[in-house]
């Protein structure tokens, strides 16, 4: 199963919902990173938006940046990963229906409260009125709704799927965390085909996620791709800054990737948060369309001066463990 | 209370039930018609009204008739409250 990835949208703790992936803006030592949002009235209806809460706005912008950087072309279906969803806005509707005893309460926050409604607001506005799911796995939500794109297409339900992943701040779930790393959010939107759109097409030739695995789930997800190591142009890392976590990454840089592959991580510059691995799969996108990753990006320069095939390998608290293979459209 | 200051106060309440943060009082015309034209409202709106009604006036509108009338314009809510509360009194 794969899939041709024929345009992004993102918004991030970086300038990309300008499609600027140069990720020059300076994180160094916050705390958060928030996203930088778009003007939304230039992207939203100002009808749909004065109901909308910021995880909608995110959501639906960039939904639209999507299919406008795709020339309009309209989406079969569209499928969502979250793993908190609209955690912001439920805490609204939990305490209105506090406040208010159970009685009279607003449906405005319980409509904006629910997880499946992003996916429901874009298919809204750009009239999707076929499939329309939600995945919400925790750090695998958007690699599951990656999969659930793959096996549609494969199946040949549906020739254009709209795919994101989407995750906001949470202040609460913040709190709650034992372990602190710089926290962050973003939307990215894709949308996938069965045929490649044009030269920046990307191929996304594999996806898996995993739970707990044992120590050599890289190397045989690789080799059940008929790719050896050294074929890899890039490998990208979910480090996160926290030594417990890196502590995995490092020891693959240790024992898997060989000196010449170059290494690439991401959460410096978009923060920690479930669905990271979209903002991760644009960067990938974009630096094979463009034929180098940005330099605040690089942990290690390799041999390849053009990346043609990367692996994006992330986990989430060490429990969810994702690896996704993109590579230039066309590469046998 | 007088119609002019409950129909101003009607306004200020609405635009905060239905987050129309780039209108004013001044926007909105009490005999303009709420929803489709005028305002353009729709029915998640209908519902906040009517939550509006029971919250801010303690006033319950069940009967469907009734209550489309009451939510015709802000006048019509305006009339509304003071024929029910005059009722009540």
């Amino acid at each position: 199963m794969h899939a041709y990835l024929n345009a992004a949208g993102l918004i991030s703790p970086q300038r990309t919902f300008e499609n600027d992936f140069s990720c020059t803006l300076n994180t160094q030592g916050a705390a958060i990173l928030p996203a930088i949002e778009p003007d939304y009235k230039g992207l939203i209806n100002p009808v749909q938006l004065r109901r909308m809460s910021r995880i909608l706005k995110l959501g639906t912008a960039a939904a639209q940046l999507c299919i406008n950087n795709a020339g309009g072309r309209q989406p079969d279906a569209i499928i969502v990963g979250t793993g908190l969803a609209c955690v912001n806005d439920l805490e609204v509707f939990l305490k209105s229906v506090i406040e208010t005893d159970e009685q009279g309460v607003s449906s405005i926050p319980f409509i904006n409260s629910l997880h499946n409604t992003v996916a429901a607001q874009v298919a809204r506005t750009l009239k999707i009125q076929s499939y329309n799911n939600t995945h919400c796995h925790r750090g695998a939500s958007f690699e599951n709704a990656l999969l659930d794109a793959l096996m549609l297409l494969h199946e040949k339900e549906h020739r254009q799927i709209l795919v994101g992943g989407i995750d906001e701040f949470s202040r609460h779930y913040y709190n709650l965390l034992t372990t602190k790393v710089t926290s962050g959010e973003g939307a990215g939107f894709f949308l996938l085909s069965d045929l490649p759109a044009g030269e920046n097409s990307v191929k996304i030739s594999a996806v898996r996620t995993f739970y707990a695995p044992g120590e050599d789930f890289i190397p045989r997800f690789l080799a059940e791709q008929h790719t050896p190591v050294h074929h890899l142009d890039a490998a990208l890392l979910g480090m996160n800054g926290a030594p417990g976590d890196d502590a995995l990454y490092r020891r693959l840089i240790d024992c898997l990737f060989p000196p010449g592959t170059p290494l690439i991580t991401y959460k410096h510059l978009c923060g920690e948060y479930p669905t990271s691995s979209a903002f991760a799969l644009a960067l990938a996108a974009r630096a094979i369309a463009a034929g180098a990753f940005p330099p605040p990006a690089i942990l290690r320069p390799g041999k390849p001066a053009t990346p043609h095939k990367v692996l994006i390998y992330n986990h989430y608290q060490n429990c969810n463990h994702t690896l996704i293979l993109v590579e230039k459209a066309g590469l046998m | 209370m007088e119609k002019t200051t409950l129909v101003e106060q009607l306004k200020t309440q609405i635009i905060e039930a239905l987050l129309l943060e780039d209108l004013t009082p001044a926007d909105i015309d009490p005999a303009a018609p709420l929803f489709v034209e005028g305002l353009g409202l729709d029915s998640i709106d209908a519902l906040e009204l009517i939550l509006l009604l029971e919250k801010q006036y303690g006033l319950r509108v069940e009967d469907p008739k009734e209550r489309r009338d009451a939510l015709q314009s802000v006048n019509a809510m305006a009339d509304y409250i003071l024929s029910h509360t005059k009722n009540e009194g």
